[in-house]
């Protein structure tokens, strides 16, 4: 019964687009309502199967998954024309992964409410990327994996570049080709690891019972880690975050960055450095030395952005350059940090473009120096734009804080001195986001307000709701961490013992 | 003499364009007939083939030596698919005229052109000696011109078939030759006979016959350096023929080479890879870049498919079996994709010029036709889930079973090229605003049906790859 529920997580999305091709474009308000009931019904879904994770603990699970513990273990043959599998299951990572895409793309639901044009077919490209995000944390073949991840090309580009804002055309189009770069780079990999394996599987957990020659290795793990760095963003292939969030309408934004990108840093903890654990040794210093820029250099740029979206996406590219540091910290604590930081930086960032893509359908502005005394007419969004900005500057009591001094004392217990120097920029980086975020606050939500701004008016209840349940989320894992780092320890313990 | 079982479709799609331009003696010049007597015959045809055992069987029929296979089955299947689709999307340009294009007369013949042409594809797949492979290829390949012409009084039409021709015949000339020294170093025209030759041992002779032959298939495969007739043929052919050359021809073409590399010169295949695998990249390359600054629709479509080319032929440096279906199932999606295509273009067509503007704002005043775009250009990109991206695994994969790991980074690195443009025309119809002057478009009931159908198989040929994996099963053994 839990595992039908597990696999009809990916397909409810799909089914609901099936059932709305019948109602016609006009009726508005039915689609909505139908789109709203699904992914309120998967977020319920969600919610129950990650407590059953976490209530069953450390339990046995079924054999065929080892070396992980998988929940909800489905394998069936698919293709057999090359020996594809379908295959899913959960662990800890990849269930609250999971968890956390459904509450964004429930809040992109529900922020989308009054986006222009037609909504038939918006609501249809947001419940098809839903499709993909799940079905990428979900799956444990190469192929079936490759799939779900390239799909969300096919929605990202006509989301941005028909519903969008400013510059959509040329944001939507950056944003899909360098993510198409980046996956053609993982798809050449995937022959690599198919055919030198010589397992003729496509299983995660096959392939890694094999220990892959180390000449394949030295340039299928660059080549792999790079592919997944692009969608998260890892200098030098940043240059897409900033064009194509500003570009996308709140909801894309949203899952673009609360969501997507953290499939980038998942799948090169997952699949490159889980399956090619000797080379990922030998490259992950490299990797540190590239995180001066996203995690040093970003929150400077933030601070000369008068944008609101472009200031967000900057503090995003720092914020997953975190998680790269944890990541290549290959200490338990760092990894533990860095998947605390994908789940604590989806809800904040998730949060964060929710507030301004509201605050942007009223004032029809993102500039800061245009805005000003938002505070006196819109309270709510006012604050909850305040407690993102606190919460991502890692303020102790939300999550944000939890997971970033994780990652720091992860970094710093690995014996290197180049990894311990980008450790304590990385800390002292934390007072330019501090300036970055007090400013934008300061100028936007405080001083003299323009006198077009008089009219405006306060958050609705379902964006109010919206708000609520985030900054819940973002205190829940702030303050009572304890049980997501028990199920997160599990789900890493299988990868870091290949190192 | 008894008539084996297996032969009978081909039999059928022998004499089946005839019974169709037989009728026009008759019935009048409007008539409906010989279009229904033709839609009856190439589905009854279809069902045939379905019971065949793919084992199949050979003979010797006349002067042809004639062999079926699985292989061969299927490429059948292709071919009348291609021209059934070829022949439903023909209809609309004998009832009216397209934008500022004189009216297409003679359906019957035209459907009997379209036949012959599938017909000279099933023999070259039935072909087992160099004759009857060469009498194939024409069979296909004539047609094609007279079908370009078609239109006798368009300029372009008329400029476009003689390029054509000549470049054509060019071509054959080129085949005559490369098969005349195959002969020369074998010694037989039968396949088994050269097969046993080539592997015995090579010659200069042998290298420079396989040579002229690439070259010869180069030119009707749209290989580079022989690419450049595609896109003013394209351009210039009606655009239901500019459809089936695109698919028909280029699925001939192809299996040509299928049962030429895999067949005769199965020996040599190892030193011939680097060629293919030159070609490969080379051709998808060019194609590619190609169609980065065209504007107009058949003109981009042209360079499309050149590159499409290219990548079929990554599929050729793998094992037979895995060649042979990966090239199955990509023609098949390629066919649907590309008519697909093909059918939004020519409802555009009918109304408007033949150019990405025509496209404005087609997402606001007629989303399923954006829809259906958008569906049969991320299906040609190779974005999953569609039926393209598996199409296009296949042939990577095909390729990867040799090793050539180099090509296909370079084949997927290209993929984001490839994606650029059609991005560029997805955009044109999603994002641009609607022009005012355009003309407006309508649908007639068919071409509705027609296109929900193909965007429906687009989608599930991919979704549930399973359902097209039976048809593979046959190949497990070869």
């Amino acid at each position: 019964m839990e595992t039908v529920l597990f696999n009809l997580i990916w397909v409810i999305p799909l089914l609901t687009v099936l059932a709305c091709i019948p109602i016609p474009a006009t009726c508005e308000r039915a689609l909505r309502t139908v789109h709203t009931a699904s992914v309120s019904f998967v977020l319920l879904v969600v919610c129950v199967l990650t407590y059953r994770v976490f209530a069953l603990g450390a339990a046995p699970a079924d054999p065929a998954s080892t070396p992980f513990a998988l929940r909800f273990f489905t394998d069936i043959p698919w293709l057999n024309a090359f020996n594809a599998h379908y295959i899913v299951g959960a662990d800890g990572l990849n269930m609250l992964l999971l968890a956390l895409t459904a509450f964004i793309v429930w809040a992109g639901v529900l922020v989308s409410y009054k986006i222009k044009g037609n909504q038939k077919v918006f609501f249809a490209l947001i419940q098809l990327l839903a499709t993909s995000v799940y079905g990428v944390y979900m799956s444990f073949d190469l192929v079936l994996f490759f799939v779900f991840y390239e799909m969300e090309a096919l929605c990202m580009y006509l989301m941005i570049a028909c519903y969008g804002s400013g510059r959509r055309d040329y944001g939507g189009k950056k944003l899909t080709l360098t993510l198409a770069f980046g996956s053609s780079m993982i798809l050449a990999t995937l022959f690599g690891l198919y055919f030198e394996s010589g397992t003729g599987s496509w299983s995660l957990m096959e392939i890694s019972k094999v220990t892959l020659p180390m000449d394949f290795q030295m340039w299928a793990f660059p080549l792999m880690f790079m592919g997944f760095a692009v969608s998260s963003s890892l200098f030098p292939f940043h240059f897409w975050s900033p064009d194509g969030h500003s570009a996308a309408p709140t909801a894309v934004s949203m899952l673009a960055a609360g969501v997507m990108m953290k499939m980038g840093a998942y799948g090169c903890l997952r699949f490159a450095m889980f399956l090619m654990p000797e080379a990922a040794k030998i490259w992950l210093p490299y990797v540190v030395a590239l995180l001066i820029f996203n995690v040093v250099l970003g929150p400077f740029i933030a601070i000369r952005h008068k944008d609101l979206k472009y200031i967000t996406a900057y503090s995003s590219i720092s914020h997953l350059g975190l998680i790269f540091l944890g990541l290549a910290a290959l200490t338990p604590v760092g990894l533990r940090g860095a998947s605390l930081q994908m789940i604590s930086h989806g809800f904040l960032t998730g949060l964060f473009f929710a507030t301004i893509g509201m605050i942007y359908e009223r004032t029809h502005t993102r500039d800061i120096t245009e805005m000003g005394g938002i505070m006196k007419k819109m309270p709510f969004l006012g604050v909850g734009f305040v407690i993102a900005g606190f919460a991502g500057l890692g303020l102790p009591g939300f999550s944000g804080f939890i997971a970033e001094s994780t990652i720091f004392i992860g970094a710093f217990q690995q014996d290197s001195t180049l990894t311990r120097i980008v450790t304590v920029l990385a800390i002292l980086s934390i007072t330019t986001t501090a300036v970055y975020i007090l400013q934008t606050a300061n100028r936007m939500l405080h001083g003299p307000m323009p006198a077009k701004f008089q009219t405006l008016t306060d958050g609705c209840f379902r964006e109010k709701l919206v708000i609520v349940v985030l900054v819940f989320c973002l205190l829940l894992i702030g303050i009572f961490p304890g049980p997501f780092a028990d199920m997160l320890d599990l789900s890493i313990a299988p990868i870091f013992n290949r190192f | 003499m008894s008539i084996p079982n297996f032969i009978i479709p081909d039999l059928l799609l022998l004499l089946f364009p005839f019974i169709v331009i037989g009728s026009r003696l008759f019935c009048d010049a409007k008539s409906n007939v010989p279009w229904r007597i033709a839609n009856i015959g190439f589905l009854l045809i279809f069902m045939l083939l379905n019971f065949i055992p793919l084992a199949g069987g050979e003979g010797r029929f006349f002067i042809c030596n004639w062999r079926v296979d699985d292989f061969g089955v299927f490429m059948r299947e292709v071919l009348v698919v291609s021209a059934i689709l070829g022949m439903w999307f023909s209809k609309d340009y004998f009832m009216h005229a397209a934008a500022g294009k004189p009216q297409m007369h003679q359906i019957a013949e035209f459907i009997g052109a379209i036949a012959f042409a599938t017909f000279g594809g099933v023999t070259v797949v039935s072909a087992c000696d160099t004759i009857t492979f060469f009498l194939g290829l024409e069979i296909a390949t004539i047609p094609m011109y007279a079908l370009t012409a078609w239109n006798k009084q368009d300029q372009l039409g008329s400029e476009a078939a003689t390029k054509y021709i000549l470049m054509g015949s060019v071509a054959t000339a080129f085949e005559l030759f490369g098969f005349s020294y195959l002969y020369g170093f074998a010694g037989s025209l039968h396949f088994d006979a050269i097969h046993n030759a080539v592997a015995a041992g090579t010659s200069p002779l042998l290298w420079i016959a396989v040579l002229f032959l690439f070259c010869g298939i180069g030119f009707k495969l749209t290989l580079f350096p022989f690419y450049t007739w595609a896109p003013d043929v394209y351009e210039g052919a009606p655009t239901p023929v500019t459809a089936v050359l695109s698919v028909t021809s280029k699925a001939t073409a192809i299996a040509f080479l299928v049962v030429l590399v895999y067949g005769p010169l199965a020996p040599v295949q190892e030193q011939i890879a680097p060629l293919i695998a030159l070609l490969a990249g080379v051709t998808l390359f060019v194609g590619n870049l190609g169609a980065l600054k065209q504007y107009r629709l058949r003109r981009f479509m042209a360079y499309s498919s050149i590159a499409q080319a290219g990548y079929i032929m990554v599929a050729l440096l793998g094992t037979a079996a895995m060649a042979k279906t990966a090239i199955i199932y990509y023609l098949f999606v390629y066919a649907v994709s590309n008519y697909l295509a093909f059918f939004v273009f020519g409802i555009i067509g009918h109304h408007r010029e033949e150019i990405f503007d025509s496209l404005r704002g087609l997402s606001k005043q007629n989303p399923s036709l954006a829809i259906a775009l958008a569906i049969s250009m991320f299906s040609l990109a190779g974005i999953p889930p569609l039926a393209g991206f598996f199409g296009k695994f296949h042939l990577f994969f095909s390729g990867a079973t040799t090793g050539h790991y180099m090509l296909i980074a370079f084949a997927v690195l290209n993929n984001v090229l490839a994606l650029f443009y059609y991005l560029q025309l997805v955009k044109s119809a999603w994002v641009d605003e609607p022009d005012g002057h355009l003309n407006p478009l309508r649908l007639t009931r068919r071409q509705r049906g027609v296109i929900i159908l193909l965007s429906c198989a687009v989608v599930v040929l991919g979704f549930l790859p399973f359902l097209s994996d039976n048809i593979f099963v046959g190949f497990s053994g070869l």
